[in-house]
Parts: structure tokens; C-alpha cells; sequence
């Protein structure tokens, strides 16, 4: 982390929680190894097994798999974790040793996914987010799907300390589980309209063609070759792709309110994720109406947490569903949960001035901006109309930038900077209106962080 | 109401400017470049006589010449205000911006000077916030003021600290 942190309110007690290392489950390395295959099976791809035959490639893929699991064995020799006072201690590398401490009031989530194998297996992997990490930071892979749960609690417990600022024993609270039966339920998606939603995309519109497409070529040709085949319906499964692996990760979506106010979000197939974001830890709420979603008047919903950012592998790696589809009544309540005084139907926004037209000259209409008493509003988008909500709690900064065309107009950009790097974006403001809005901002995020210090 | 982009709430806000040193600095990185470039041309001009060399040639220079009013009207766009929440930053001529960034965000101040910097007794100074977008980044200061900042910051940050 970085330094400039906040003085430590409590000197931890080492002595209190001298309790031993503990290692990750033993079955960690082949599941390592299991989940390479994948990894080089994909590599080598269908080419290669078409030139060295199937044995040979077999054998290659196997011997490759093996050695990852070696080298897993030794990760987990060496891997170790340990919470120490309000840390946690993570060890780890074979040839470069780190050690390194997470302060967990710097927890921002934590989520307990459980890949395909590790579901068989009866096991789960622990992710954390901390902010200022370009990764995920520590993630626990894998460990007994009771012991990620008692030591998520036991870290979100700790973490949540700070907020109540209530000093309790430390060995209490590492005792007290707490029971998940409590939770409130939210919401729960209908995999009926999860499919249909995917559906409903342009990559879905696009298959009758391209099989057709393909179809066609082939007829033309005559020449039907296992390889050409295969790899054929791989690049039609690559365009596919986003659809089919939105519905198999959103499968089942489900959101609930813990006994501490906490959201715990729970989703997926093939790979169970389940996350829980404490409140206060919200960055940004962010909406989507899709084009295609118009018909059902369906939108999406996004949650900002800080700490994903750097994750890269696009939309579809991150955890930062809200609803993944659902109706305007849903979302309506699901951002009154997240942000409470927030009124999803009640947001209005002003349109930039008409001169802004030059810059925008389709979307001025769809453009806005508005401030509400607790978040800055900002809409954009024609076709798929977008809405991000940004809690003056959580602004970083404020800038106002005005390019050479918005010179010549007098107009200027106001952003509104926040943890999770999406920012939101006053576009194309009058120029006095944007100094203005940009001292309002800093103005309402001073008084936002002033009253109770959000931890 | 006429507002200038340059000096926002000229009449609240007390703007400060960077060292006209910076100039100085600025001029002689982008002259080192252009005789670099130039030098290169040069030789190419030696070898093959084509009149492209020659047009190139003066393209680099005029263009240097160019940027170099440029530079010299760019540095005195920067200016930067510390009011007694957060600090302000401008800059900018042809893309103007102005960061607003509440001392309570920061996370580290960075201190940074160049050998060239140095030896005209120059520092930059730039503060970070957990959000990647924020820029406030003040060059050419004086050591002693580039200290001072950083100092003040540093104090005010811990004052109002806070997780996130």
C-alpha cells in the first residue's frame, strides 16, 4: 500500500493472535494442473493436433499439465496465510519469496469463487480487493469451502471494525461465526430473462448469418475435414462467446442484504461467485438501456467497487454486477438498497446548451447532467442510453477540461473522478455553468466526507 | 458573464504560477530533440542530396521554433492554488484543465527532479489520489517551495485521512 495511510487508530496486538501459518488445501496443485490443460489445449490449438496427431499431442498436453502440478506442489509448500491483529499475512513464490500484509481496513471486497473443478471438489478460491493493487490482491486458491466462508467473515468482521469503531476482544469475534441464515433476500433474476437478454444482443444476431455463411462455404467447396470443422465452430464460439459465457456466469443471479448491511452478491454456473460488498465500499452505480432491450424496457445495472479496476480480460472477468437484466421497478429498488435517498425514476438531468449541438449532433438530447442531494447524476448514449451515479462521499477529484472546439464554443467537461477510475462525465457544459458545477462538486464532496468520516 | 478559462474565481482564488525557469528547461529539452532530429537529417542529406532532406529539415526547425512560443506561453499557464480543503492545478493551452483535488483524497505526494530540472534548482511535484484519472501534477518549483508543499500536503492529508 501506499504511504499517507491513516494513523493507526489501535496499535494491533501481535500477542493476542499468535495463532500458527496455515497452509492452502492439499488438492490446490492439481487443481492448478487440472486448470492448465485448458490453458494449453487452447495454446497449441487445432492446427497442432492435426500435424502432430492425437497421441502426440495428448502426451504433450499431459506432460505440460504434470509439470504445472509440480511446480503447484512447491507454490503450496511455500504458500502460507496468517491474520495477525488487523492484517493479513499472505506468503508466497517458489523463487521470489514475498510476504506481504493486507490492511484490512483497506478491504474493499470479498468474493469466493468456485470454478467448475473446484465445485467437485468441494473447494473455493478467496479473492480480496484492495484498492491501489493493479490486481486482485491475494487471491486464496483453494481452500475448504467452510473454511473461505468463516475466514470472510472473520476478515469482513475485522475490516468492518473501524466503521463502528468498537474495540471488542479480537479471539471473540474469530469465535462468533455468523449464521448466513439471517440474510435478507433481494432479488433473484429469472434465468428465463437472462437467456432471452443475451439473446437479444448483436452477437446473437449475428449467428443466423454467419452459420449460414459458413454453411454456404462449405457446400461450395465439398470439403468437409474434422479440422476445418472444429476449428470453424471455434471461431463461431469465439464471436459467441460474450452471450454464451454472460449467461453461464450470471446464471442464477441472486442478492441479499447480510445481517450487517453488507450486499452479498451470488451468481454463476460453471463457476460460482459469491461476493459480498460492504456498503460504504460502493464507488458508483452505473446503468445501461440497451438498444435491444428497448421491447421488455429491460436495463442492466453495475456496481463500482474500487480495487477491480486493474482487472483486465474485459467486461466479462470482472465482478461488478448489480442486476445483470431486469425491469425498471427492480432497479429502481436495487439502487434505493445500494444508495439509499437515491430514486432511480426521479434523476433528472440538464441537457448541455444548445450550441453544444456541433460537437453532439445526434446525441445532444441524450446528454445530461444533475445533482441530487446525495449523488452527481450524468447520462449519455442514444442508441444504448447509459446513467452513472457517482455518491459525493466517494468523489476523488474534480477536473474541468476544455478542448480547443469546446474553446470556440465556451464550453468545457467536468469530470467527477472516482476510485474506480469510470468517471463521471459532465459533457460539453457552459463554460461558467462548469466552474460552477466543478465548485458545487467540491463543495457537496466536503461536506459529504465531513459530517461522519467514512472509514 | 464572461469567465476565463485560464484563471477560474479570479476574485476567491489566489493563483500562483511556476517558475519562469521552467522555460528555460523546457526550451533546452525541446532544442536538444530538434538537433538530434536535425542531425540526422543531416547525415541523410550528406549521403543521398534528395531535396526531401532539406524540406524535412525545415520543417523540424520551424516546427521547433513554433513550439517554443508555444512553451513559453504553456508554462505560464500553469498555475496552481491551494485553498484551505483542496489544491487546485491548471494547465494547458490548446486542451485547458483545472483539477480540484481535496487534500482528504490524497494518497502520497511524489517529489521528482530531473538532472536537468535540478540543475536549474527545479522540482515537480504530484499528488496521487486512489483514482487513476486525478491530475494534479505541478512542474517547476523551487525546492524550497516543491518542500514546503509537499509538507503542507502531507499534513493536511493526515489531518482529514481516511481509509476510502
Amino acid at each position: 500500500m501506499t504511504a499517507a495511510g491513516p494513523p493507526q487508530p489501535t496499535a494491533p496486538p501481535e500477542a493476542a493472535v499468535a495463532e500458527p501459518r496455515r497452509r492452502l488445501h492439499p488438492l490446490s496443485p492439481v487443481l492448478h494442473g487440472a486448470k492448465s490443460i485448458a490453458v494449453v489445449v487452447a495454446a497449441l490449438s487445432w492446427q497442432t493436433l492435426s500435424q502432430v496427431g492425437l497421441e502426440r499431442f495428448a502426451l504433450v498436453v499431459l506432460v505440460i499439465a504434470v509439470a504445472v502440478v509440480v511446480f503447484s506442489i512447491f507454490g503450496w509448500l511455500t504458500t502460507g496465510y496468517q491474520v495477525v491483529g488487523r492484517e493479513l499475512r499472505i506468503t508466497d513464490g517458489v523463487v521470489w519469496r514475498r510476504n506481504r500484509a493486507i490492511p484490512l481496513e483497506r478491504l474493499q471486497a470479498v468474493e469466493l469463487r468456485r470454478p467448475l473443478l473446484a465445485q467437485l471438489t468441494g473447494l473455493a478460491e478467496l479473492r480480496l480487493e484492495v484498492i491501489g493493487g493493479g490486481k486482485t490482491e491475494a487471491p486464496l486458491a483453494y481452500l475448504t469451502v467452510r473454511e473461505a466462508a468463516a475466514l470472510r467473515q472473520r476478515l469482513l468482521a475485522l475490516a468492518g471494525r473501524t466503521a463502528q469503531a468498537q474495540p471488542t476482544d479480537q479471539l471473540e469475534t474469530a469465535a462468533a461465526p455468523i449464521a448466513p441464515a439471517l440474510e435478507r433476500a433481494l432479488l433473484r433474476v429469472r434465468n428465463r430473462d437472462l437467456v432471452v437478454s443475451q439473446l437479444l444482443t448483436p452477437q446473437a444476431f449475428f449467428l443466423p448469418v454467419g452459420v449460414a455463411f459458413v454453411v454456404l462455404q462449405f457446400v461450395m467447396e465439398g470439403s468437409w475435414t474434422f479440422v476445418g470443422i472444429a476449428s470453424t465452430v471455434t471461431a463461431m464460439a469465439g464471436v459467441l462467446l460474450q452471450p454464451v459465457r454472460r449467461v453461464l456466469q450470471d446464471w442464477d443471479f441472486r442478492l441479499a442484504r447480510d445481517p450487517e448491511g453488507r450486499l452479498v452478491v451470488r451468481y454463476g454456473l460453471l463457476e460460482t461467485r459469491s461476493q459480498v460488498v460492504p456498503l460504504n465500499r460502493v464507488q458508483a452505480v452505473g446503468a445501461t438501456w440497451p438498444l435491444l432491450w428497448r421491447g421488455q424496457g429491460w436495463l442492466h445495472l453495475r456496481l463500482d467497487v474500487a480495487g477491480y479496476a486493474g482487472e483486465g480480460g474485459g467486461d466479462s472477468k470482472r465482478s461488478d454486477r448489480l442486476l445483470p437484466v431486469g425491469e425498471f421497478a427492480t432497479a429502481r429498488g436495487l439502487v434505493w438498497e445500494v444508495l439509499p435517498g437515491v430514486d432511480l425514476a426521479a434523476l433528472a438531468t440538464s441537457p448541455p446548451p444548445r450550441r453544444a449541438r456541433w460537437l453532439n449532433p445526434l446525441a445532444l438530447r441524450s446528454i445530461g447532467v444533475g445533482l441530487t442531494p446525495e449523488v452527481l447524476v450524468t447520462r449519455w448514449g442514444l442508441l444504448t442510453r447509459e446513467m452513472h451515479l457517482v455518491p459525493y462521499a466517494r468523489l476523488q477529484s474534480v477536473r474541468v477540461v476544455q478542448g480547443p472546439l469546446q474553446r470556440r464554443l465556451g464550453l468545457a467537461t467536468v469530470y467527477a473522478d472516482t476510485a474506480r477510475g469510470r468517471s463521471g462525465q459532465a459533457k460539453d457544459r457552459d463554460l461558467a455553468e462548469a466552474y460552477a458545477l466543478a465548485a458545487e462538486l467540491a463543495v457537496r464532496a466536503r461536506r459529504a466526507r465531513t459530517p461522519e468520516p467514512t472509514p | 458573464m464572461t469567465v476565463d478559462a485560464l484563471t477560474p474565481w479570479p476574485d476567491t482564488v489566489e493563483w500562483r504560477t511556476v517558475s519562469p525557469k521552467l522555460i528555460t528547461v523546457e526550451l533546452i529539452v525541446r532544442w536538444s530533440w530538434t538537433i538530434i532530429l536535425v542531425a540526422g537529417l543531416v547525415v541523410g542529406l550528406v549521403l543521398q542530396g534528395h531535396w526531401l532532406w532539406q524540406l524535412g529539415i525545415a520543417l523540424v526547425v520551424l516546427n521547433a521554433i513554433w513550439r517554443s512560443f508555444v512553451t513559453v506561453r504553456a508554462v505560464r499557464a500553469w498555475g496552481y492554488a491551494e485553498r484551505d480543503q483542496d489544491l487546485l492545478v491548471r494547465h494547458g493551452l490548446l486542451v485547458r484543465r483545472l483539477s480540484i483535488v481535496p487534500y482528504a483524497r490524497m494518497q502520497f505526494v511524489d517529489v521528482t527532479a530531473g538532472p536537468l530540472e535540478r540543475a536549474f534548482g527545479l522540482a515537480t511535484v504530484q499528488l496521487h489520489t486512489a483514482a487513476a484519472a486525478s491530475d494534479a501534477r505541478i512542474p517547476g518549483l523551487p525546492p524550497a517551495e516543491a518542500s514546503r508543499l509537499r509538507d503542507r500536503l502531507t499534513t493536511l492529508g493526515e489531518d482529514r485521512a481516511e481509509g476510502l
